[in-house]
């Protein structure tokens, strides 16, 4: 009985694009985009600069709502939601900058992102009931559970903003890991890493991955995106002109062009 | 054992002595009192480094919440009779309200927009306790404030009112540290270093900002209540713009997001003006003059800049 179901729900696409469109001005950073992301998958967004990867970042968080079109996540819309309430239903996002808390501790920067998954308010912060001590303990346990998880958790007690690029980076992974996301949006997480760190950038997505969260990220690194994407979606221009396994995007005509036609200038 | 003996309660305990020592060993009237108002002071810079310090967000009307404690205590206590006592929440939850209605729409500005907003809106309060003068007396003040008493103790004596005062701060210390070590001061200082990265992390920013702009006001309330009480009479002058920057001042030089800072900040543009008698007419040109030095020379504050001078010198020293 469980075993058909379950099957059945990795094959269920977690997040629905239909027909999304988004215009800023005159610009037209998004137009007629659709795809699915099926749960489990690790699916990536590729596409020349300016090609509208990141508004669809911020489309699916919540931040801007789109023209017209739906984004469905689990089967139900998310249109009219707020960045908070995506949050806890299981989206989280890293930055392309990355946007660390500076002045607050790497541990703290983590606990932060547990932000939907605790409850304690004003009230409970100044008497300090029972409850609350456990919550801020349990907290700080799970935060640094995950700072070892993506292996900094030596890092703990250290100001983020003193922290070097890369550590930075996945400080940002770790914090978004926090709010126990069930899709995981990472925009370009390789980018300002030397060769080593990217690689152990793709074992940590793949153990991640394994977790059972699905991830949709931005990336310009192609011996990255080759290794660990189940997935490819490529942009142009606002326009998905591509989409398929690596195998088949590698050998888009398309896609070649996209890429070619733009690093002429 | 040790962990109850933790850095905060040790430094709570040192400073309960420390009032009581400082209240037990002055004996000069004029020195209590001094005291006294810096006490009323740190609770002022206290509440607005909460906002400013910590949230990141600037008001410029803050003497505005310590005017309504005042005036709502004093016009409760003198024309409807209510005892101080029962005055006390009204003006803080009066305070409140109005922080919360003038909050809502201005809370969604920033940066300079927020100074703006809340600079108008200070000179608003300014002009309605001038010229409402059946209710507050206008411009000439409000007279015949009665001293605080509980049971047989008077706070007209000086010396009681600076206890009173100064248990109050600690216990809002107390209260601002447990608020920063949570969940939610955690959230304050988010929205503080990136609102954008804040949001994305769950964070409802508008309401976070809201709920620290009440409790900033609240305490600010209290602080005006407290001087009402003391000083028995209250003119517009106190709550008027130049107050409002002299509070920022002293949570700029005291330190930001630190509260430790705003009894430091506090004591010093206390004692400023009794030291430069001299300058009274240049007052608002001594504090310009002292915001841009801490600004140029210790940006972090008084407190912090000192601190980091100390390491830095230690450090070099450690060197061989
Ligand atoms: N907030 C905004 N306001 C106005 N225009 C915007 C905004 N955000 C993005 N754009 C425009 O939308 C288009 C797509 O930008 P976007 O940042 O999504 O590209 P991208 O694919 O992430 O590029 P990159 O690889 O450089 O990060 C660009 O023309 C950009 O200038
Ligand atoms: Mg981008």
């Amino acid at each position: 009985m469980n075993e058909p179901d379950r099957k059945k729900t990795s094959h269920k696409p977690l997040l629905t694009l239909n027909s999304i469109a988004k215009a800023f001005g005159g610009v037209q950073a998004l137009w007629n985009i659709s795809f699915d992301l099926k749960e489990g998958m690790v699916q990536a967004l590729i596409g020349p600069n300016g090609a509208g990867k990141t508004t669809l970042f911020n489309l699916i968080t919540g931040i801007f709502t789109p023209d017209s079109g739906e984004i469905l996540f689990d089967g139900r819309p998310i249109g009219g939601k707020k960045v908070y309430d995506l949050v806890q239903v299981g989206i989280a996002r890293t930055f392309q900058n990355v946007e660390l808390f500076g002045s607050m501790t790497a541990l703290e920067n983590v606990m932060v992102g547990q932000h939907v998954r605790t409850r304690c308010g004003f009230w409970s912060a100044v008497t300090r009931t029972p409850w609350m001590v456990k919550e801020e303990t349990a907290s700080r346990k799970k935060a640094l559970k995950i700072m070892a998880f993506v292996g900094i958790d030596h890092l703990a007690n250290r100001r983020s903003s003193e922290l070097s690029f890369g550590w930075q980076r996945l400080l940002e992974i770790a914090r978004a890991l926090s709010s126990s996301p069930r899709l995981l949006l990472l925009d370009e997480p390789a980018a300002g890493l030397n060769t080593v760190e990217t690689r152990q950038l793709g074992t940590l997505l793949k153990k991640i991955q394994a977790q059972g969260i699905t991830l949709l990220l931005v990336e310009h690194d192609m011996g990255l995106i080759m290794d660990i994407s189940n997935r490819i979606v490529v942009l142009d221009q606002g326009e998905k002109i591509a989409e398929g396994t690596p195998r088949e995007v590698q050998s888009n005509e398309a896609v070649m062009s996209a890429y070619l036609g733009r690093s002429e200038h | 054992m040790l962990k109850f003996l933790n850095r905060d309660r040790l430094s709570y305990a040192v400073f309960f002595i420390a009032i009581a020592i400082i209240g037990l060993s002055v004996e000069n009237y004029y020195y209590v009192q001094l005291l006294t108002f810096i006490g009323i002071n740190t609770i002022l810079a206290l509440g607005l480094n909460m906002l400013m310090g910590y949230a990141g967000q600037i008001s410029l009307g803050h003497a505005a919440f310590y005017g309504l404690g005042a005036y709502t205590t004093a016009v409760l206590t003198v024309h409807y009779g209510f005892s101080p006592w029962l005055a006390l929440p009204c003006a803080i939850l009066l305070s409140m309200l109005v922080a919360f209605l003038v909050g809502l729409p201005t809370l969604k500005l920033s940066g300079y927009y927020l100074g703006m907003g809340t600079l108008g809106f200070g000179m608003i309060v300014h002009i309605v306790f001038r010229e409402w003068s059946s209710m507050t007396g206008g411009s000439s003040g409000f007279i015949g404030i009665p001293p605080l008493e509980i049971g047989p103790v008077s706070f007209s004596q000086i010396r009681n009112f600076f206890y009173l005062v100064w248990l109050t701060v600690l216990i809002s210390f107390i209260v601002s540290k447990r608020l920063i070590h949570s969940r939610i001061g955690r959230a304050l200082r988010a929205i503080h270093d990136s609102e954008n990265a804040a949001r994305a992390m769950g964070i409802n920013t508008r309401n976070m900002k809201l709920e620290i702009f009440v409790f900033s006001a609240g305490l600010s309330a209290l602080a005006g209540f407290f001087y009402a009480h003391l000083v028995s009479f209250i003119s517009p002058g106190t709550f008027s713009f130049i107050v409002s920057i002299k509070i920022v001042t002293m949570v700029v030089i005291g330190g930001m997001a630190s509260v430790w800072g705003s009894l430091l900040g506090a004591s010093l543009l206390t004692m400023l003006p009794e030291w430069l008698h001299a300058f009274s007419e240049f007052e608002m040109v001594v504090y310009g003059l002292i915001l841009m030095l801490v600004m140029v020379l210790l940006p972090q504050g008084l407190t912090r800049g000192l601190l980091d001078i100390y390491e830095r010198t230690r450090s070099k020293k450690d060197q061989p």
